[in-house]
């Protein structure tokens, strides 16, 4: 247990260096490659971690709210860094660390990862399959979002012409921020339906009211990204439709 | 033996004056080949810019600058007053100078990066010529190797200092690369053809002016390589632009809210940057209300144009760290000896 979660204070630590590192960074009107790495790194713990209670689950590990926040800082992270190179993403870290970091500081509250955790008989593969692509479907969402609060920050800082600073300098460009969102969104949107699809191949009876809200949800993106592809939308509000429906969602699942 | 620096610059002499020293091309060899053949100069590389004429030479150590200028000035006749035109530095403070020459510190707009090929190619001339040898030589890779680590190591050359560059950096904000963009320039004067040209420079591939007098427009988009689009059309248009300049000599808006609002959902909400450059303005401030829309006018450019000017003046004590640096540390003979 000791050894596990250290990996977890090890990819938090890493995660909060990388939002600070980004900082400093912009602060010196540079987007260095460090945050990258430190992000890098902790992807590499969270791993780890990952690994430790799959195995003493012997399952994915989405049972506790400690596992799903990890899931989703795993997810985040991941997608940081495979969108990173395309769209100078080494400054989103500076927006996408903080995410990480709280996720991951929420997964080590006492009590968030099951002590006594009994390892499964059986595997149901479908369900298996839903709960694992459905939460990395929300890391990916989660980026959009988080693309779409820099959006908000640039807009704001271009439209009330205020350009001093290094955010505005080591910001990626109006366009590529909008293009970024909506194709990370379509990411998340197919993960999300491959989630779904999963989700109606398990037994019957398992349909529960998650599998609902995951579907309105597949809804609202659906009908979202359609009219910014097909009638087009202003990008403030494609950023607000991105970041209302992933807090929306997160809210709703985290009641539930 | 002793290196010796003469010239007169934009901040030294008026342009009446520095257009009399300034020589083309065919005459800088002739001039340099000239200056070599006196018996006091051992070598020589003459500089001529639009802002600028330097010499610089290695003489005998009985010769010295009042030689080299009434040499000079007898060239090129000129009987006028010289009283503070001239400059003039010997030794380490003229490798110092050239070094600043080089970085772009002593060009009307500080930090230029076109001064660096100038001065090479000056030198270059002199080399084939035979005008230089081992102390030019030096001292001129010497400067070319600090004019290089004064811009990578330092921000003299970062921001715009024009209006039309500021133009171009908030282009670039928006919509990142300016290549394949298409731009419309309102107004056919100087300062459209300035940021129109600004815009091509990084990429802007079409290019429409339209101007209430067409054959003003047309001139303009013969000059620049764009094409003149009827005043009373300029509307039509407004769905396939990135960028908009306007600059007309108006006295009323010309670009109103609802042109814009018209081609919206034609233009599928895609950003749209609009200049204003014009005094009065010819876009109305309500245009930049509409979400995709980023208006700014010449107060704004002007800002951002002083703010970086400034940014580039606070990096000039860096810069003279690095010259005073690299010549310690070089071996130059006839400066360190």
């Amino acid at each position: 247990m000791v050894m596990g979660i250290s990996w977890v204070v090890i990819a938090t630590v890493l995660a909060a260096a990388g939002g600070a590192v980004g900082v400093v960074a912009l602060r010196s009107d540079k987007v260095g490659r460090a945050a990258l790495i430190c992000m890098a790194l902790s992807f590499g713990a969270q791993l780890m971690a990952l690994g430790w209670r799959g195995e003493l689950r012997g399952q994915c590990p989405l049972g506790d709210l400690g596992e799903i926040c990890l899931f989703m800082a795993w997810s985040l992270t991941f997608f940081y860094l495979v969108t990173g190179t395309t769209y100078r993403v080494s400054l989103l870290g500076v927006f996408t660390a903080p995410l990480v970091f709280l996720l991951q500081v929420i997964s080590l509250i006492p009590g968030a990862f099951e002590k006594n955790v009994v390892s499964a008989e059986s595997i149901d593969a479908w369900r298996e399959a839903h709960t694992s692509l459905s939460v990395l479907s929300y890391g990916a969402l989660a980026l959009a979002a988080v693309a779409g609060v820099m959006f908000f920050v640039l807009n704001y800082q271009l439209k009330a012409r205020k350009f001093g600073g290094g955010l505005v300098h080591g910001m990626p460009s109006i366009s590529r921020l909008v293009q970024a969102m909506a194709r990370i969104a379509v990411v998340g949107w197919l993960i999300l339906t491959a989630g779904i699809i999963a989700g109606l191949l398990m037994p019957k009876g398992d349909f529960g009211i998650h599998l609902m809200v995951a579907t309105i949800t597949w809804v609202l993106y659906a009908v979202l990204l359609g009219v910014y592809f097909v009638r087009g939308l202003p990008g403030r509000q494609l950023a607000t439709g991105l970041t209302v429906l992933f807090v929306l969602s997160l809210v709703v699942f985290a009641k539930l | 033996m002793k290196l010796v620096c003469l010239g007169l610059n934009h901040e030294t002499a008026p342009v009446e004056v520095r257009e009399k020293f300034a020589l083309l091309d065919g005459a800088l060899d002739r001039e340099t080949e000239c200056l070599v053949s006196s018996e006091d100069v051992l070598e020589g590389v003459v500089l001529s810019t639009c802002n600028r004429t330097e010499y610089y030479a290695v003489v005998n150590g009985g010769s010295g600058v009042a030689e080299l200028e009434d040499w000079i000035c007898e060239r090129r006749e000129y009987r006028g007053l010289r009283e503070g035109f001239f400059y003039h530095y010997e030794a380490r403070d003229a490798a110092e100078h050239l070094c600043r020459v080089a970085s772009g510190m002593n060009s009307m707009v500080l930090g230029e990066t076109e001064i660096f090929g100038q001065v090479k190619k000056a030198y270059k001339r002199s080399l084939e010529g035979g005008a230089t040898k081992s102390v030019l030589n030096k001292l001129f890779q010497r400067a070319f190797g600090v004019g290089k680590k004064v811009r990578t190591h330092t921000a003299i050359q970062e921001g715009a200092t024009s209006v039309a560059g500021a133009a171009v950096e908030l282009a670039e904000k928006v919509f990142g690369r300016l290549q394949g963009s298409s731009v419309m320039v309102i107004g056919a004067g100087e300062m459209s053809r300035k940021t129109a040209r600004a815009l091509q420079s990084r990429g802007a591939s079409s290019v429409m002016v339209t101007n209430r007098s067409f054959d003003k427009a047309s001139d303009l988009a013969e000059e620049i390589g764009g094409r003149a689009v009827p005043f009373s059309g300029w509307e039509e248009e407004l769905a396939h632009l990135d960028v908009v300049i306007a600059a007309t000599g108006a006295p009323h808006f010309v670009v109103k809210p609802q042109h814009v609002e018209a081609v919206r959902r034609k233009r599928k909400f895609r950003p749209l940057i609009m200049v204003d450059i014009a005094v009065p303005r010819d876009i109305d401030p309500e245009v930049g209300e509409i979400e995709e829309v980023y208006l700014y006018d010449i107060d704004t450019l002007q800002e951002m144009a002083d703010e970086a000017r400034k940014r580039r003046e606070e990096q000039l004590r860096l810069c003279e760290e690095i010259i005073r640096e690299e010549i310690d540390k070089a071996s130059l003979p006839a400066v360190n000896d």
